[in-house]
């Protein structure tokens, strides 16, 4: 790997910010391609965070602080991505189910999937099933991600699921959140669960075989 | 025979890690829906279900009857009041606190805060002088006027890190400010544990006694924070606290969900008198039990995510049987759910859980 994408890497997960734009201005310089920059600077070392975080050797503030300093980098990328394009993982819609306001732990899914290069829609908090078959309508996504809290709302999860898959009998799913266990996912027919961030990535790209 | 103990003395022989004549049972949080539901097995004369920030306080009081007759018709050792901290409704689904903390209301679980007037260094002089008022300890007031002291008073209030991350408006800023803004966090820190060392004082005066410092560290599979950062941004901060709890004569129970092996000894050495819930998906309740062995009691640890809101009553039963197999021995344990009776559990199942927790908590355990 180039030496320029290991600094970055290195900037990215010590959440220098300043240091991780500089580096990705200069990466665009050189004729690095958006897409370049983000599978050889950006992913492996997201990736290896998570690693970390899922062994118990990181904890949230340094995954926040890296999501936060690649966002940084994205922001550069804008406007070559715009020009050039850039492939990325698949498009996943993600929202914690109606009745549930809890966001903390779908962010840290939705930065986590970034950061393998998913395109991520995020639908917010208290979503009813309707309004995630609307966004189904719009993004045709290739999977969904639903987050519960709470014991009392998780059953939505399963309404979600029956109410697109009315419409879209394809549709794939991954469930997650403090109570969701893998024999509730299971009986609702989810496609996955994953106990904790980094392990939905790994379980999004097994769905989506990628 | 000997004369049966009264609840609150069950309760802080368990605290100070003695056996009881019977496993104390206290619960933490009973919301609004079950307290109505539970109500409704003991007497026909139950408020309409309603959120405590729309009640009037004719309607707080008769949800705070009804909750002590529950509790009274149980046999509960303990109760717990929360510190009530005044919210005006701003929006449809938001109120704001009088310290200008926003909060997204949810029909079946606690207010998120969403904002917060904490955005930087230059806003904590806003925040600098915060106090507790009278007002907010109305509940544990008048629940003492009415149940009386026999049974032991537990009084919650946010800690150092839930506070914070109130003011901050976002859990996940406080956690960054960990990594780009200690200072900030450390000054929250400070005034945040100032403002709980004065509601404690506030709390005993009024007759409280124990309190609970609220305030999740962890999730499912870990904690929210490393060791260190526990260590650096809260547990002198926690120390400080207990050791005031402990001068005021009260005890200080901390609660948290999640797996907290991480940091559960750094906990202990902080001084807390016991560790609630003890999540059964996280924790296991022997080991922890055998972890804390003479340092500190454990609370909690029965299922409300899955036995006590879709289990049978005696699925309950059992389990209930094999909790206090596993952590009543030697004292130092009180039964309660692993977080609170939320909409979402039976009544008939918590009944069951406390029935059961009578059945199989005498002392000596012969089970």
């Amino acid at each position: 790997m180039k030496e320029s994408m290991v600094r970055l890497g290195e900037n990215l997960i010590a959440g220098q910010i300043e240091k991780v734009k500089g580096l990705t201005e200069e990466a665009l310089k050189e004729g690095m391609s958006p897409n370049e920059i983000l599978q050889e600077g950006m992913v492996p070392p997201m990736e290896e965070l998570g690693e970390r975080f899922s062994r118990g050797e990181a904890f949230l503030p340094e995954l926040l602080l890296a999501a936060h300093a690649m966002r940084a980098a994205m922001e550069v990328l804008k406007p070559a991505i715009a020009r050039r394009g850039i492939r990325q993982e698949a498009t996943v819609i993600i929202g914690t189910v109606a009745g549930d306001i809890h966001d903390l732990g779908k962010n840290i899914v939705r930065m986590m999937l970034e950061g393998a290069a998913f395109r991520v829609v995020d639908v917010g908090v208290n979503v009813s099933a309707e309004r995630f078959l609307e966004a189904y309508d719009q993004e045709k996504p290739d999977l969904v991600g639903l987050s519960s809290l709470l014991t009392t709302t998780m059953g939505e999860m399963e309404e979600v699921i029956q109410k697109v898959r009315r419409t879209y009998p394809a549709a794939k799913f991954i469930v997650g959140g403090a109570p969701i266990r893998q024999d509730f996912a299971d009986k609702i027919g989810a496609d996955g669960y994953a106990p904790d961030a980094p392990t939905a990535v790994k379980v999004a790209k097994r769905i989506l075989g990628s | 025979m000997a004369e049966e103990a009264m609840g609150k003395e069950r309760i802080l022989d368990a605290l100070e890690l003695r056996e009881p004549d019977t496993v104390p049972i206290f619960e933490m949080g009973i919301n609004e829906a079950s307290i109505v539901n539970l109500g409704r097995h003991f007497t026909d004369d139950v408020p309409p279900i309603k959120h405590i920030t729309d009640m009037s306080l004719e309607e707080q009081l008769r949800y705070m009857d009804l909750l002590a007759l529950v509790l009274h018709e149980l046999g509960n050792d303990g109760i717990s009041t929360v510190f009530i901290i005044r919210k005006e409704r701003v929006a449809e689904d938001l109120v704001r606190d009088k310290y200008g903390t926003t909060y997204r209301l949810s029909n079946v679980g606690e207010p998120i805060a969403i904002d917060g007037p904490v955005q930087g260094p230059q806003d904590l002089e806003k925040i600098a002088d915060m106090e507790p008022d009278p007002g907010d300890f109305a509940m544990l007031r008048y629940l003492i006027a009415r149940m009386g002291k026999d049974v032991a008073h537990f009084f919650a209030i946010p800690g150092p890190f839930r506070f914070s991350w109130q003011l901050r408006g976002a859990m996940e800023r406080l956690l960054l400010d960990y990594m780009i803004d200690p200072d900030l966090a450390l000054s929250l820190a400070r005034i945040t544990t100032d403002f709980c060392k004065a509601a404690i004082e506030m709390a005993a005066d009024a007759g409280a006694d124990v309190v609970v410092l609220e305030g999740d560290l962890a999730f499912n599979t870990s904690t929210l924070m490393s060791p260190d950062q526990y260590c650096r941004f809260l547990k002198p901060h926690h120390t400080e606290i207990a050791e005031f709890a402990h001068r005021r004569g009260l005890k200080i129970v901390k609660h948290t969900d999640g797996k907290l092996w991480p940091i559960l000894d750094d906990l202990l050495e902080a001084g807390f008198d016991g560790i609630h819930p003890i999540q059964p998906q996280c924790m296991d309740i022997k080991e922890v039990k055998t972890h804390l062995k003479g340092r500190a009691a454990v609370l909690g640890n029965i299922d409300c995510s899955f036995l006590l809101p879709f289990g049978m009553s005696e699925e309950v039963d059992r389990v209930v049987m094999e909790t206090i197999k596993a952590a009543a021995p030697g004292g130092g344990y009180i039964i309660s759910s692993s977080n609170s009776i939320h909409p979402g559990v039976k009544p008939e199942n918590y009944i069951a859980m406390v029935k059961a927790a009578r059945k199989y908590g005498k002392y000596p355990i012969n089970l």
